[in-house]
């Protein structure tokens, strides 16, 4: 049952139909089959009925048509030749009806020949009698009189009426049999099928009644996850503007007040006091940056996005125009691919550039020879890669996975400045287009930062 | 004998006050500073009424706006100078430490004469401060009504 268990709720749906459907098929067609069997045995059962009718009806006719001749044999009174002919006149009927309700049974057949045969000789035999009588008169057939003109025939004709008879009713008899049997077999298969249709529509129904319920459940827990979210959001809001308003406020005071001090102290103070201050006002202003740099940061989270074509060839350019400054002094061997145009955030996209483009600048600041690659390849269908390399102090494969974390740092702060925000809110800017951020390198081998966009999805 | 007109700065925080007013201090116009404390005190002073009810009439030069007040906060103050026939021509700067696209967004929208975000770092807040001061208390041209310099009354 393993492989059941493995199947999707549409497959085991989708079977459990199948197999009702199935055995609707095969329950109708051994139903219609054995209704065939039962309609051809009650029209068989008509015919035998009718046959022994008719048996009944040739015997009387011939008895009536015997009894008649000899009673004119005797009497000569024409009168009971009227009845006799009759009957007689009546007999081809019979037999051509005869013919036809044995048409189906060879046996029945035959001796419904044999019966045409005698009955054919024995009115012969009357009729010829019946001749003499008018002809010579009553001595003649005196004889004939007594016993009937064809006594041998009259008795092969009931021996083989009988026969007929019987062998009939033989046949009703299998018949009513075959069709009791028939009946009780269909009654079977219509309560077994029917049983086992209900099991399997008792499963069905149980699979989907899970189904539904567990993913009503599962809507249900999204749709208060969902409003979770959202009040979370909404104080996460409150929060970063309250960070944004309250918290810097200190920060100016305590830089500010430290230049009022030592402007107003002078020259009273020596060098390491002022050098006290000093590091007062440049901690006050790292925080501020910090302060900065998260609120960009959880403001990439909440902004709402625009979705318009960006062109990154164009985007670089003025990336690097607005850069001019951190490049001014430094010898940089820029090698730039193509890039596509991407449907995206342009302000965002814009964010992703600086900071990958500062980053590759910072760390190769300590290089006689900066070298900067940016490209695109496209490896998977539907997105494209995009690239930044440089030739700097690259980074051990074992932090990878710190790089695109919140204040994560590689580097010692008097190794290399920053807050260690940037490649958290390219992460977040990428994952937000519907993209992914990796990266590759090896201490003192230069880095490569990777992005890739997807080229044609709605964005998040 | 002219008097300058003042720069109304509406400040609750005292720290701030001070600070702006040491940088305004170093270009000689810190004289010329009022300071309130809320935007209750500020429309006090802009309508002459309370502990303003006796001060020199006549508007001030410009006015400094922090957005976060006690009271009345800055963007209230700002409607309601904006929707003054007499107050509106007083150009507003909104001085204030928060960078949010909304607070931008809603002061340009009242009509704040502009927006400036105070900078944590002493020397760039000094800067700031005294270069709004020079340029809206002495480059800037006023409204006619609210004009520099005008004759006193005892003359």
């Amino acid at each position: 049952m393993e492989w059941f268990t493995h199947w999707s709720i549409e497959r085991r749906v989708l079977a459990g139909f199948g197999l009702v459907f199935a055995g609707i098929v095969v329950i109708s067609a051994i139903s219609y089959r054995n209704t065939t069997v039962l309609i051809e045995n009650s029209r068989l059962d008509t015919k035998s009925h009718e046959l022994v009718q008719l048996l009944d009806a040739v015997g009387e006719a011939l008895g009536a048509a015997e009894s008649g001749h000899r009673r004119y044999l005797v009497t000569g009174d024409e009168s009971y030749l009227t009845s006799y002919r009759a009957v007689t006149e009546k007999m081809p009927e019979y037999l051509r009806y005869l013919r036809g309700l044995t048409s189906e049974g060879p046996e029945q057949q035959a001796r419904v020949a044999t019966l045409e045969q005698l009955i054919a000789s024995q009115l012969g035999a009357e009729a010829g009698a019946i001749i003499q009588r008018e002809k010579h008169g009553y001595e003649a057939v005196r004889h004939l009189a007594l016993s009937g003109a064809a006594k041998n025939e009259l008795e092969g004709i009931h021996r083989l009426m009988t026969e007929l008879d019987s062998a009939e009713q033989r046949a009703l008899h299998a018949r009513v049999a075959q069709s009791a049997e028939s009946t009780r077999n269909t009654i079977a298969l219509l309560g077994l099928g029917a049983l086992l249709q209900l099991v399997l529509l008792a499963s069905v129904y149980f699979l989907i009644h899970h189904d539904v319920t567990e993913r009503r459940r599962v809507a249900t827990e999204w749709q208060s996850r969902g409003e979770l979210l959202q009040a979370a959001n909404k104080e996460l809001e409150a929060f970063s503007y309250s960070v944004s308003h309250d918290l810097r406020a200190p920060l100016r005071h305590i830089d500010g007040y430290a230049a009022l001090l030592s402007k107003a102290a002078g020259e009273a103070l020596n060098d390491k006091a002022r050098r006290y201050l000093q590091t007062i006002s440049d901690s006050a202003r790292q925080m501020g940056q910090l302060i900065d740099d998260l609120l960009v940061f959880s403001r990439m989270g909440r902004q709402d996005m625009l979705r318009t074509t960006v062109n990154l060839d164009q985007l670089v350019k003025t990336v690097l125009h607005d850069l001019r400054l951190d490049l001014q002094g430094r010898t940089i061997s820029w090698t730039m691919h193509p890039l596509p145009n991407i449907s995206g955030d342009p302000v965002m996209l814009r964010q992703v550039f600086v900071n990958l483009i500062s980053n590759a600048l910072k760390f190769t600041a300590t290089r006689p020879e900066t070298k900067i690659e940016i490209g695109a390849t496209k490896r998977n269908p539907g997105e494209v890669e995009i690239f930044v390399r440089d030739n700097g102090v690259g980074f051990d494969m074992q932090y990878v996975d710190k790089l695109f974390g919140v204040f994560q740092r590689l580097h010692r702060s008097d190794e290399f400045e920053g807050t260690g925000i940037g490649l958290a809110n390219v992460r977040r800017i990428i994952h937000r287009h519907g993209g992914r951020t990796w990266a590759e390198g090896a201490p003192d081998q230069g880095a490569t930062f990777y992005f890739s966009l997807p080229l044609a999805r709605s964005l998040r | 004998m002219t008097t300058v007109k003042p720069i109304l700065l509406a400040e609750d925080n005292p720290r701030d006050a001070e600070l702006a007013l040491a940088a305004m201090e170093e270009h000689h116009i810190a004289d010329k500073v009022v300071v309130c404390h809320d935007g209750a005190e500020a429309l006090d002073y802009l309508y002459c009424r309370g502990a303003f009810a006796t001060r020199q009439q006549g508007n001030p030069v410009v006015v400094f706006l922090d957005l976060k007040m006690p009271k009345i906060d800055g963007l209230e103050v700002l409607r309601t100078i904006k929707n003054d026939m007499n107050l509106k021509p007083i150009p507003v700067v909104m001085l204030t430490s928060s960078r949010e696209e909304r607070d931008l967004a809603q002061s340009y929208a009242l009509g704040a004469n502009a927006y400036v975000v105070k900078p944590v770092e002493f020397h760039q807040f000094i800067k700031a401060v005294k270069e709004l001061g020079v340029f809206w208390g002495v480059i800037n041209e006023p409204p006619p009504e609210s004009s520099r310099s005008l004759p006193t009354k005892d003359l």
